[in-house]
């Protein structure tokens, strides 16, 4: 008797580890290709604590700005916690998340997502859906994370079996069994770092052509659950002692609209935070649409993330009393391991 | 002792089946604006210009070959996503497409100046009263465009101090 009760809590421990086992192998690794930004998410756990500047926000952020240069250039440690479009309820959570790990002086948002009001205004289902995956299955299990999960669904998409998927990954990654690829058991227990500090480096590049052109928002004023997490955004970092520091990133699409820039302008005013446009100092951080982007203007590469960071690592050293902390001897130690990574991967993506 | 283990086998196939995610993983072949269905609404808007008619989520080839060299052409990518938004311009129009299956569709046109006028005569620069005349105040969104669905479709007339500024025609995303 005793016996056979030991075996049923055995055979569902063997069980569980199998199907844990199972949902590690068939869910995507990010790992190489085009989709590396799938990996963003989780690879903060592994450089949480002693960044002074945390980052939040989509592909202009994490494509944008190079915290190796803020480090090397004014001694700012910083990590950058963007994912491909990031919206502003993910970013909120990524944020209130955060502060568990660590007390930033100063978080960064940028503003772009404040055109997607809801869930439903960011795209077709499949997409949107894929999309949020790879911001939210990569954050550790926290009260964030669920609430992120709630809000990025919509009504229709919200169910049981969809909520249960966002707990065991296993039930919306099993078909993926037949399309299993070499990466998927390289990295079954062990992943790289595919981002420097969350910036995911490209080298290649590719002029900017003729200028953009798009249909033009049929209401230019953001959304009222647009206002209420930036709102929320705002009264988090003030409850906690952050500053808040709003910013739109030097890319030219998706086009950033006056009548956007002016909404974020006064917002800022009246809550006393700081916004930056860096489309408007682009002469001044030195762009060259012609060598500085490798996609024609909507994410600068290395050169010009390089050239970014240099320019706003002097306005946050000017604007939010950050110290250098170069003189800090561990942290210098920490810093100077991820300078030669990120050299080497400049290295070796340059060819 | 072999019923537990059917039972617990069984429950974990049970739990790996139940709840197909049936969505994409991020490798789709979508850009970002668009991919609603790529079989054209029966009754999606359409437009002709300079002799081609253009279509909502029709394929793109055969109307942009008719359309010949654009003016100005650019490409977007999404953050994540393979394939490109593409919009070319030709003096006057805008044309968007989006893709879907290894195959562009349009997504939406759109006029750059008031040569051109919809079916019911409203082109850059009319007035309020016109639009109103010819769609209805009801169509008005509150804010500051007047939208005017048909199947799929949506054309949009967005104001400015009672003028209109922009009109354009697009699919309506699922």
């Amino acid at each position: 008797m005793k016996k056979k009760l030991l075996i049923l809590p055995a055979v569902l421990a063997v069980c569980l580890a199998v199907l844990y086992l199972l949902q590690m192998l068939l869910m995507p690794k990010y790992m190489t290709g085009k989709h590396q930004e799938g990996a963003l998410i989780a690879e903060y756990y592994h450089n949480a604590g002693n960044n002074d500047v945390v980052f939040v926000g989509d592909c202009e952020v994490y494509e944008n700005f190079s915290p190796i240069t803020l480090w090397e250039e004014y001694g700012i440690p910083s990590y950058i916690r963007g994912s491909a479009q990031q919206l502003i309820w993910q970013s909120y959570y990524l944020m209130e998340e955060t502060l568990k790990y660590e007390k930033p002086k100063v978080m960064v948002f940028n503003v772009l997502s404040m055109k997607y009001d809801t869930p439903k205004s960011t795209g077709a289902q499949s997409q949107r859906e894929a999309y949020n995956r790879m911001t939210l299955d990569g954050m550790r299990w926290s009260v964030s994370k669920w609430n992120s999960i709630q809000a990025s669904m919509t009504e229709e998409e919200k169910s049981w079996q969809a909520e249960l998927s966002y707990i065991f990954p296993l039930l919306r990654y099993h078909d993926r069994w037949s399309s299993l690829e070499k990466q998927d058991f390289t990295y079954w227990f062990k992943k790289d770092q595919v981002s420097d500090n969350g910036y995911l480096m490209q080298t290649g590049v590719k002029p900017l052509g003729d200028a953009y052109h798009e249909m033009r928002p049929m209401d230019m004023n953001f959304g009222e659950n647009s206002w209420y997490y930036l709102e929320k955004m705002t009264q988090l970092c003030k409850e906690n002692g952050v500053q808040l520091v709003l910013i739109k990133a030097p890319a030219l699409s998706p086009i950033w609209w006056d009548e956007w820039d002016l909404q974020i302008e006064e917002y800022a005013a009246k809550n006393d935070l700081l916004y930056v446009n860096l489309l408007d100092y682009q002469e001044e951080i030195g762009i060259d649409w012609s060598t500085d982007t490798y996609d024609a203007g909507l994410h600068l590469n290395v050169y010009g993330a390089e050239k970014a960071a240099r320019w706003f690592g002097k306005y946050l050293q000017e604007n939010c009393d950050l110290p250098d902390r170069r003189n800090d001897t561990a942290l210098s130690d920490i810093w100077a391991e991820k300078v030669a990574t990120y050299n080497q991967r400049k290295e070796t993506k340059e060819g | 002792m072999k019923k537990i283990l059917m039972i617990t086998l069984a429950l974990c196939m049970v739990l790996s089946m139940v709840a197909c995610g049936g969505s994409e993983t991020p490798a789709g072949n979508e850009g970002n604006s668009g991919n609603a269905a790529s079989t054209p609404a029966a009754d999606s808007y359409t437009f002709t210009y300079k002799g081609v008619e253009l279509k909502l989520y029709a394929e793109a080839e055969p109307i942009l070959t008719a359309l010949g060299e654009p003016t100005k052409y650019t490409e977007t990518a999404s953050c994540a996503f393979d394939g490109l938004d593409k919009t070319y311009y030709y003096g006057n129009l805008y044309v968007q497409t989006y893709p879907e299956n290894g195959k562009d569709y349009i997504y939406g046109w759109w006029f750059a100046d008031d040569t051109l006028t919809t079916a019911e005569n409203i082109y850059i620069g009319s007035t309020q009263a016109e639009v109103e005349a010819a769609y209805g105040a009801d169509t008005f969104n509150g804010t500051s465009a007047y939208t005017i669905k048909k199947g799929e479709g949506s054309l949009s007339i967005i104001m400015k101090d009672g003028i209109v500024q922009e009109i354009q025609y697009a699919i309506i995303l699922k």
